[in-house]
């Protein structure tokens, strides 16, 4: 208890709640290096469903105030024999600094065709996640700096989403948002897909209340979900706008939707 | 006696004495490889505008020392195999090196059995490796460049690669301080493909000049003397000694001091 | 004691000293803009009132420009009142700039004045460090360059009221669609000799699309895990309790001004 009131405030004292290391090392000259990453904002958002899977990402390139482009996708279709990647089965998208984006982008997808032309069959969702988190984790102490999400449908055809951090920790989930507003979509998400925070009205007391069924979306509800989820970032985050695209993966192959957002 | 393995084979310092390193110069006090960590000499704003069959790109000619109004002749829209511009903002003397290693380039390509020339696409992905191969190796190029011509469909390609290795595409760029100048003029003329595509070759080229005269009222790094490229399919206009006309100094005639001055 | 209270300065120099960091204020990523008309002024975006014929534009940080304008004008109009005259654009801004270069710029307002007066109409910029600037056009904040390119290629001298806030109307939009800090719609003060005219809202390039789907939850969706009613009754123990009359009409949005 008496450290609570210790004469160093950072460690163990009276602190304000929004309290932080020093961000400066005091005394001496600094000097400003060359630093090699950048934000380039917008955001992306994964959904997956029984028999398919959508990732969706604005289309905003930004650096600090001023928009690069209005049109630059983060989302790729990955490793298609082709340059058109028309028979693509793997979705990639890839949020924060830009450039390290497409490297890696590059990178998974030579990886995923040289084992299409090796095993004459498209890698597998499960076997291409391993693989880029690998990738990831290959460059811990200069990391790529990115926050991937990896879609496609499983062995048994079911959707599947894998998100990761920039050093590559990975996990399969239902559903992910990343990027410049994911903290302001991933609540959204967690209440409308999986119903979190939502209980059936009169089904008991107190902690005897039933939680809502889980009931999984159908794709034309996750379509509606997902535009209404990007229109509420953009009205919330500068970073996010211009447009959206959604990848939609199915048995049949990937669509891909365009939707224009708002531009101020 | 020294077991370690950095004594191996070298004169012994108990009986040589150590070794007097102090003829060596800088390398070893200074410690690590020492890069380029900042611009010196420095062209300011590139800006380029696509039109319906081709692109127009302009950069001014000065090269500033800091402040200073160093260089007043200096050409920053560079040809490439006579097929795209490169446009280069930035540090002149990165600029040189890579004007250097697009002439070898050059050169290999057209010595080459493929038969084929480089378009501006295929420039825009070689630039934008070297530049992001160097920040990786934090020995970066200090510049962010346009790249303007046709892609590998003769359609109108424009695009910006930079320093770090970032790179977009979009119907108007601007570099540096274009970015906030210019961008917004010729965001109004070609606000999308579908308006760049239906600009004629005189409408775009108004813009841009009209976005250059911006640029040399309120970017006080610039020149009015500057370097303007149209490029076609039917090859490359480039003028390099262009001046700003029919400026606007209408306002000027109103301005009684900065406060409570009246005439 | 009049003016601000610094008892907790060395305090928090200390607790500085030791890698506490300063509370952020909220700063106005903002475009503002002024152009001068045959006979008046216009002023675009995040207006602030100083006296009928002298209004504010202010960019920087929020609360200064809020509290900064609001004592200038009371200043003013206790000057005004003194003097027996109309309050002058240069007084206002004369006011305004001997107050922030006495702060050397630690107050962070960044404004654009204009009004009309009996000597004629008033358009300045004035900077968080005390420095002013005279123009027939001006803009500020960080939509200011994406304001001024338009100001540079479309401004003429001699203008009509309604060419005028068209121009100020565009320089604005050029700041909502290129400058990230910038917000949506925009406001406009005309301010002639006669009367001064506010729209809000004047241009609203920016509206909401509707939501595809309906976010209505079934009442009882929540979960509630104990519950304790308490009476009008027993509250009227601990507070006095008014009825308000039922139905009435509420009131609609407000120009976001201080007066």
């Amino acid at each position: 208890m008496a450290a609570m009131f210790s004469q160093n405030p950072l460690m163990n004292g009276p602190n304000y709640s929004f309290n932080q290391a020093p961000s400066t090392s005091s005394g001496g000259n600094k000097e400003h290096a060359f630093y090699p990453y950048t934000d380039n904002g917008g955001s992306t958002l994964a959904i997956s469903g029984s028999d398919f899977t959508i990732i969706a990402g604005d289309t905003r390139s930004t650096s600090g105030y001023s928009i690069n482009t209005r049109f630059q996708p983060k989302v790729f279709k990955i490793g298609g024999t082709t340059s058109a990647q028309d028979d693509a089965t793997l979705v990639l998208s890839v949020v924060g600094f830009a450039a390290d984006g497409e490297a890696l982008k590059e990178r998974l997808d030579t990886i995923v065709k040289m084992y299409r032309y090796q095993h004459g069959k498209p890698m597998s969702v499960k076997a291409c996640a391993q693989r880029l988190s690998t990738i990831l984790y290959g460059k811990r102490f200069f990391p790529y700096y990115v926050t991937a999400i990896l879609g496609g449908l499983d062995e048994e055809g079911k959707g599947a989403i894998y998100s990761y951090d920039p050093v590559g920790s990975y996990e399969r989930e239902q559903c992910r948002a990343a990027g410049a507003a994911a903290s302001l979509i991933m609540p959204f998400l967690d209440n409308q897909v999986n119903f979190k925070n939502q209980y059936m009205p009169g089904s008991g007391v107190g902690h005897e209340l039933q939680e809502r069924e889980k009931i999984p979306l159908k794709i034309n509800e996750v379509e509606d979900l997902v535009k209404d989820a990007f229109d509420s970032a953009v009205e919330r985050h500068i970073e996010v706008g211009d447009g959206l695209q959604m990848f939609v993966i199915t048995k049949s192959g990937i669509e891909v939707i365009y939707k224009a957002l708002k531009k101020d | 006696m020294n077991h370690l393995p950095q004594a191996w084979g070298r004169p012994r310092d108990d009986v040589y004495g150590p070794y007097d390193s102090s003829y060596l110069q800088s390398n070893q006090s200074h410690g690590p490889t020492q890069h380029t960590q900042s611009p010196v000499v420095t062209g300011t704003s590139v800006i380029a505008l696509k039109f319906k069959d081709g692109v127009v790109i302009a950069a001014d000619n000065l090269a500033s020392y800091g402040s200073l109004a160093r260089f007043t002749d200096v050409k920053r829209l560079r040809k490439f195999a006579g097929t795209s511009i490169v446009g280069f903002g930035g540090d002149v003397s990165d600029m040189q090196y890579l004007d250097r290693l697009l002439n070898s380039l050059d050169i290999e390509e057209a010595y080459s059995t493929a038969g084929h020339t480089l378009n501006a696409k295929n420039l825009h992905t070689f630039l934008s490796k070297v530049l992001y191969k160097r920040r990786t190796d934090f020995n970066p190029l200090w510049n962010q460049v346009l790249v303007a011509g046709l892609d590998d469909d003769s359609k109108p390609f424009l695009a910006s690669a930079d320093l770090l290795g970032t790179t977009f595409s979009a119907p108007s760029l601007a570099t540096g301080f274009g970015a906030h100048l210019a961008q917004p003029l010729l965001r109004k003329v070609a606000g999308d493909e579908e308006a760049a595509a239906k600009l004629t070759k005189e409408q775009a080229i108004e813009a841009v000049k009209e976005s250059m005269k911006v640029l040399f009222y309120r970017d006080a790094r610039s020149l009015d003397k500057y370097s303007i490229a149209v490029i076609t399919k039917d090859g490359i206009e480039l003028k390099e000694d262009e001046k700003l006309e029919n400026q606007s100094w209408a306002f000027a005639d109103q301005i009684r001091g900065y406060g409570t001055q009246i005439n | 004691m009049p003016g601000f209270d610094f008892s907790n300065h060395t305090r928090n120099a200390a607790l500085h000293a030791r890698g506490v960091p300063l509370p952020k204020a909220t700063s106005t990523g903002t475009t503002i803009v002024g152009c001068i008309f045959d006979g008046g002024v216009v002023n675009c975006e995040k207006l602030h009132y100083i006296a009928p014929q002298i209004w504010c534009a202010g960019a920087g940080t929020a609360a200064d420009t809020e509290f900064t304008t609001a004592l200038i004008s009371s200043e003013l109009e206790l000057h005004s009142l003194s003097t027996g005259r109309k309050p002058r654009v240069v007084t206002c801004m004369t006011m305004l700039k001997q107050h922030l270069f006495r702060y050397q710029g630690h107050i962070g307002a960044y404004l654009v004045v204009a009004g009309v007066d009996p000597t004629g109409v008033g358009l300045f910029t004035v900077h968080a460090h005390g420095s002013t600037d005279k123009l027939p056009y001006v803009t500020m904040g960080s939509g200011s360059l994406a304001a001024m390119s338009v100001f540079e290629t479309q401004w003429k001298s001699k203008m009509t009221e309604q060419e005028a806030v068209t121009l100020a109307s565009n320089a604005i939009q050029a700041g909502i669609f290129n400058d990230l800090g910038s917000g949506s719609n925009v406001d406009v003060a005309i301010i002639t000799k006669d009367k001064t005219t506010l729209k809000r809202g004047y241009v609203k390039p920016n509206e909401r699309s509707k939501k595809q789907k309906s976010y209505v939850f079934k009442r009882g969706t929540t979960a509630v895990l104990n519950e304790k009613i308490i009476t009008k009754e027993e509250i009227s123990k601990y507070v006095t309790v008014h009825e308000l009359g039922s139905g009435e009409a509420t009131v609609g949005e407000k120009m976001d001004i201080d007066v």
